[in-house]
């Protein structure tokens, strides 16, 4: 993402993070799976933490974050604490590695959930609500997170194809694709 | 050029972090009736409408992911339910007779004129919004103070009590499931009458559990624990007598006290429908209710049914 983030980034950035907090408050809450809700926040965060950058990340993180502690009648600050630390983990890890594998939203979405769930754990034990580690408890995280990876892959194409179309080409990107075509890779002549 | 931005990012985290610590802070340490609280009912106030809105287009969506939950959950139970309902048929005609003895008692000794539902203005409302992770027992409802909804404010599904009102704006509430940390219901095992406090098995946040019941207490798995309507002669707990709360999983003996252990009837975690019992102005749930909403956080919500409520609220009645 460049530097200065133009408008229509911002737009369908800010329209993702309040359609995905509703969508997930209004429906997928209340379809429990095994006992447990997907959780798409965590994702779509540290998604658009991959797809923008660290910076942006961390903003949405927290504007995320907000949002659903607003919204839910919550602790204000906590979901926005963890939210921002996701959407920016997710995006020093574009910025460092640039991670090009099909499984890289797999793993960070994992990792989201994870971070999310043992995050939102830590704080409300640290604050002081009466409710020690357990092995329902440790239940409710481990399938959490399995739910969470199971949808990373489809919650991961839907950001990046809204997102991509208002994005500045990457640098890197293209010199990956100049490199390629110059050695035949991606050659069009070489599809005739 | 790069350590400018790298700067610049840093800086943003930090304020990000700091400005979060600084909300959980003010938050944490505030009144219910503080700042950032009122910020929330107003939020609260106008996503309401929207939510409320929203909920309705896309709950055919919802619907369709319930459904093929709803009908593996249903053919498992089908064969349990056939059996109930034989048992509860050759039941129900004792039960009959029973009932009209104990009318006729009631009206004998003339104790017909306490807390009953007739006290009580049902207000049907939709489940809104629910947290996704499990620290949060709670729900939002699409009806709030325009709907006479009020703080304490017992709320009920067709199962049985699902919890009570903690937040309140004008067309939405907040309510805390009975397996919220913060709630606590007077109780009685159906069966036997055997008195007890209902609270959340801490750690297990789809358990109930009743603490301290003597160990004489004649009570068995299978038994139902439904509300007591009060906790002492000295008055009348927020919830009405007799509402169905759950169904006895276990029963552990630790002398000189058995620990109960719950299941809830209700599915607190599929809620969609569900009734806020608004107390009629001038009756005893009223009273009791505006009594315990008066009381600090920490004391009003242990007293969902709890002692302090109680005592203030007959008190407050004049009992």
């Amino acid at each position: 993402m460049s530097s200065q983030p133009n408008g229509a980034v911002v737009a369908r950035v800010a329209a993702l993070a309040v359609v995905v907090v509703f969508l997930q408050t209004g429906i997928v809450s209340e379809v429990p799976i095994f006992g447990v809700a997907i959780d798409l926040t965590p994702l779509v965060v540290a998604f658009v933490g991959l797809q923008c950058g660290s910076l942006a990340g961390a903003v949405v993180g927290f504007g995320i974050g907000l949002l659903v502690d607003l919204t839910l009648v919550q602790t204000l600050g906590l979901t926005s604490l963890i939210f921002t630390m996701i959407g920016y983990g997710a995006g020093r890890l574009r910025e460092l590695r640039d991670p090009r594998a099909a499984l890289t939203p797999l793993l960070v979405g994992a990792a989201a959930a994870a971070t999310s769930m043992i995050g939102y754990s830590v704080m409300e034990i640290a604050l002081g609500v009466d409710a020690p580690v357990s092995l329902e408890l440790l239940r409710q995280i481990i399938v959490g997170v399995a739910l969470d990876t199971v949808v990373a892959l489809p919650v991961w194409a839907l950001v990046h194809r809204w997102l991509a179309p208002s994005l500045p080409e990457d640098p890197r990107q293209r010199r990956r694709s100049r490199r390629a075509y110059t050695t035949g890779g991606l050659s069009p002549l070489s599809k005739a | 050029m790069h350590d400018k931005t790298a700067r610049r990012r840093r800086a943003v985290l930090v304020a990000l972090v700091a400005l979060s610590l600084i909300l959980l802070t003010a938050y944490f340490g505030e009144s219910p009736n503080g700042r950032l609280h009122s910020v929330q009912r107003g939020f609260l106030t106008v996503v309401s409408p929207i939510q409320k809105g929203a909920n309705a287009a896309l709950k055919p969506v919802r619907n369709l992911f319930g459904w093929f939950g709803n009908a593996l959950h249903a053919k498992h139970q089908l064969a349990e339910v056939r059996k109930q309902n034989n048992r509860l048929r050759a039941e129900l005609l004792t039960r009959i007779d029973d009932e009209r003895g104990y009318k006729q008692l009631l009206r004998l000794y003339k104790l017909d004129g306490g807390l009953h539902l007739s006290d009580y203005r049902p207000v049907t409302a939709e489940v809104i919004g629910q947290p996704a992770n499990l620290w949060y027992s709670t729900v939002n409802i699409d009806k709030g103070s325009s709907a006479g909804v009020q703080v304490n404010d017992p709320v009920v599904d067709g199962e049985g009590l699902i919890g009570k009102v903690t937040t309140t704006a004008p067309d939405g509430a907040q309510v805390s499931l009975i397996t919220d940390s913060a709630v606590a219901v007077a109780a009685m095992i159906n069966e036997t009458g055997a008195p007890g406090m209902v609270y959340p098995k801490v750690g297990e946040p789809n358990t109930l559990v009743i603490r301290y019941l003597p160990a004489n207490t004649p009570v068995s798995v299978g038994n139902y624990v439904v509300t007591s309507g009060t906790i002492s002669s000295k008055g009348p707990s927020l919830f009405p007598r007799g509402i169905p709360i759950g169904q006895v999983s276990s029963v552990g003996e630790e002398a000189p006290y058995k620990t109960v252990e719950i299941h809830p009837l209700a599915n607190l975690r599929g809620l969609e429908t569900v009734q806020v019992l608004t107390a009629a102005p001038g009756s005893a749930p009223a009273q009791a209710s505006r009594v315990a909403a008066a009381l600090p956080p920490e004391q009003s919500s242990e007293a969902a049914g709890g002692t302090n409520a109680s005592q203030l609220a007959s008190a407050g009645s004049g009992g």
